[in-house]
């Protein structure tokens, strides 16, 4: 029986997934290095791979899809990239040098989600047992602390929410479905914060974790130097945030089915997961149906740029945006000064 | 009234489809197997199968040697046993080719009307059709265990390459790496993806502009036993090869010959296997052996003369 373990922390984003990360390497298991440096958004450490971080944007990209991304049929695109053979032989060449460093391994990084089948065959193929923890903290916290750690999005503060709390939506079901089967386990954020020993003494039983089995003291007070329950900075309720009443019903009910899952991973509640997928899908499609003449108007906008790119013109700039007529009722000087300012002088000269 | 009577005025075997009857279709895929005599080969068959898909229906098209008794018990020992649903059909059915273009299409004997039968008994939103001696690989079985829930926001058809292997004894096998044997095996439920009749075979229809995902190779054998002499009654009956439609088979045949005259070699695109001792040929080739292999594992494809509709 090979000793060799991959932990992949998933989930939404500022779910508590770099504190669970942390929390493992701490007790033992090894994050690939280098890692990503932290941050003011993450003072403590994401605890992600640079190199895991690098091969999922690649990923994305090749795949059309974002970190966070309502389309439900974004799953098949990056399943469909999950496939290719050089990526499978890349990834597990790469998990084969890591698993030479140490038998366990902590994987974690929101993108990793979207290509959990890539790392399950590559474990496969590394002989590695693959688990899975998802960290599940309450969407108006996650898209709240999203407002205010990555800014705000969109036109207004509400585009942004409710984008985000689809795309959450659709994170949080999908990564349900593609880890069934397999060993996992789905640990509170909260729960973490208030008594870390509980949940993550579980894991190390779960899935058989020595790093976690044989922790000895210093280990042990070391981790509790790094959970600072001050961490859960940011804590909203829906009041704060402007998500309509059907994806704020659906995003709740979603939330209460993971929640469940949490204490009983049972047929009942992953039927309840299956149709609330089933529902988001069909609340997305009305909402794409919905706003489909602004996808038709964008394509033609983007066709229109990119057929005056071709054809060797440039951009317009913004003040070719403005009416001639407007254009002409600034006086000459004060033309001139503007041209100066944008660096758009007229060779002088020129007639 | 059923959506197609059978010729014969049989009502058990008339086709009525679930969006007919008002059925509801769950999200999910459903493996159907049509088979004859697979005993031998179930139990490398069906343990992928059931690990990758929700459901599996198996129809029995008069076996005698215990296909749906070994289907059961494998299901069982997976632990799938509630996923598996075995019918009968009882009728004998057309050989591919010139007896199956004299079939009527609604006749219980057609191809057409036997696989509409069995898909009618579909309740998921999406289903395969699968043969009895095709052995996914653990990253195969994978792949289309995410698909059966990645799929379901959209309405897309699923081709996968295929490699024969051809089993000469328990450790050692020729692996066919001339063609990619590429055919669209997973479709959507519904009424635009039923079954009509082609020339040779059945067909199945699907509308203009649909999603075709076409995934790579290595992930599937399809297991041929070189003592079973599987293509003795072609030897005997002078099976005409010469229609493009028929080069498939045309391989497989010639490939059996091959093997069969010990010159193998000869032929191109074969590859000797050999297993570790204690290792069946079959679980080394799709456990083992296919992913390690360089890409593209077929370099060929079809002859030129074959790639082209020849107009007298």
């Amino acid at each position: 029986m090979s000793l060799r373990r991959v932990v992949f922390v998933v989930g939404s984003g500022r779910s508590g997934t770099s504190t669970m990360a942390g929390t493992l390497r701490t007790l033992g298991l090894h994050v690939p290095q280098p890692e990503v440096v932290a941050d003011a958004t993450n003072p403590k450490g994401f605890g992600e791979p640079r190199w895991v971080v690098d091969l999922h944007h690649e990923l994305l990209q090749r795949s059309n899809v974002q970190v966070s991304d309502a389309r439900p049929r974004a799953w098949l695109d990056t399943g469909t990239t999950s496939g290719d053979h050089a990526t499978r032989e890349r990834v597990a060449a790469w998990l084969e040098e890591q698993l030479t460093v140490a038998d366990e391994l902590v994987i974690k990084d929101p993108r990793a989600s979207w290509f959990l089948g890539l790392w399950r065959a590559a474990a496969d193929r590394c002989d590695a047992t693959s688990s899975y923890v998802t960290m599940l903290r309450p969407v108006t916290e996650v898209v709240g602390s999203k407002q205010t750690y990555y800014g705000q999005m969109g036109a207004g503060s509400d585009q942004g929410a409710v984008t985000r709390t689809a795309a959450w939506v659709n994170m949080m079901l999908h990564t349900e479905r593609a880890t069934r089967g397999q060993q996992r386990a789905f640990v509170r954020y909260g729960d973490l914060l208030d008594d870390w020993t509980r949940p993550v003494f579980a894991l190390g039983e779960a899935f058989d974790l020595a790093g976690v089995k044989t922790a000895m003291a210093v280990d042990i007070a070391e981790v509790h130097r790094f959970i600072d329950p001050s961490l859960r900075r940011v804590t909203m309720t829906w009041d704060d945030i402007g998500v309509p009443t059907r994806l704020r019903e659906l995003a709740d009910e979603t939330w209460q089915a993971l929640d469940a899952i949490a204490d009983e991973d049972s047929a009942k509640n992953q039927e309840w997961c299956d149709q609330l997928r089933t529902a988001y899908a069909a609340q997305y499609a009305d909402a794409e149906a919905f706003a489909h003449s602004t996808v038709v108007a964008q394509r033609r906008t983007a066709a229109a740029d990119a057929r005056r790119e071709a054809s060797g013109q440039p951009a317009r700039g913004a003040a070719d945006r403005v009416p001639h007529a407007v254009r002409a009722m600034v006086p000459p000087a004060a033309r001139q000064k503007l041209r100066r300012v944008l660096g758009r002088e007229r060779p002088q000269g020129s007639a | 009234m059923p959506d197609i009577a059978s010729l014969e005025g049989e009502p058990g075997y008339d086709v009525t489809w679930p969006w007919t009857s008002g059925e509801p279709l769950a999200p999910g895929l459903t493996c159907v197997f049509r088979v004859r005599n697979e005993a031998r080969n179930l139990p490398w068959v069906l343990p992928p199968i059931f690990s990758a898909v929700q459901q599996v229906l198996l129809v029995d098209n008069g076996s005698d040697d215990g296909t749906a008794e070994v289907a059961r018990r494998v299901a069982e020992e997976c632990g799938a046993a509630d996923r598996l649903t075995v019918l009968d059909y009882p009728h004998r059915v057309a050989r591919a080719g010139g007896e199956h273009l004299a079939t009527p299409a609604t006749s219980v004997h057609s191809l057409t009307h036997f696989y509409n039968w069995c898909f009618s008994h579909v309740r998921t939103t999406y289903s395969m059709k699968w043969d009895g001696d095709m052995v996914l690989t653990p990253e195969g079985a994978g792949i289309l265990r995410d698909l059966s829930w990645q799929l379901q926001s959209t309405r897309a058809i699923v081709a996968m390459p295929r490699h024969p292997l051809t089993v000469v004894d328990e450790s050692t096998g020729w692996l066919d790496l001339s063609l990619r044997f590429l055919e669209p095996w997973v479709y959507p439920m519904g009424p635009d993806f039923t079954f009509v009749k082609a020339f040779d075979w059945e067909l199945r229809e699907f509308p203009p502009g649909v999603e075709r995902i076409v995934l790579q190779q290595g992930l599937c054998v399809e297991v041929k036993w070189l003592d079973a002499d599987e293509y003795a009654h072609w030897r005997r009956d002078g099976v005409d090869f010469t229609n493009t439609r028929l080069y498939r088979k045309l391989r497989e045949f010639e490939v059996d010959e091959a093997i069969r005259n010990g010159d193998p070699e000869s032929l191109g695109g074969l590859v000797k296997v050999t297993a570790p001792p204690g290792v069946h040929i079959i679980d080394h080739v799709s456990r083992d052996w296919l992913w390690r292999q360089p890409r593209p594992l077929v370099q060929h494809s079809l002859p030129a003369s074959l790639k082209e509709r020849v107009r007298p």
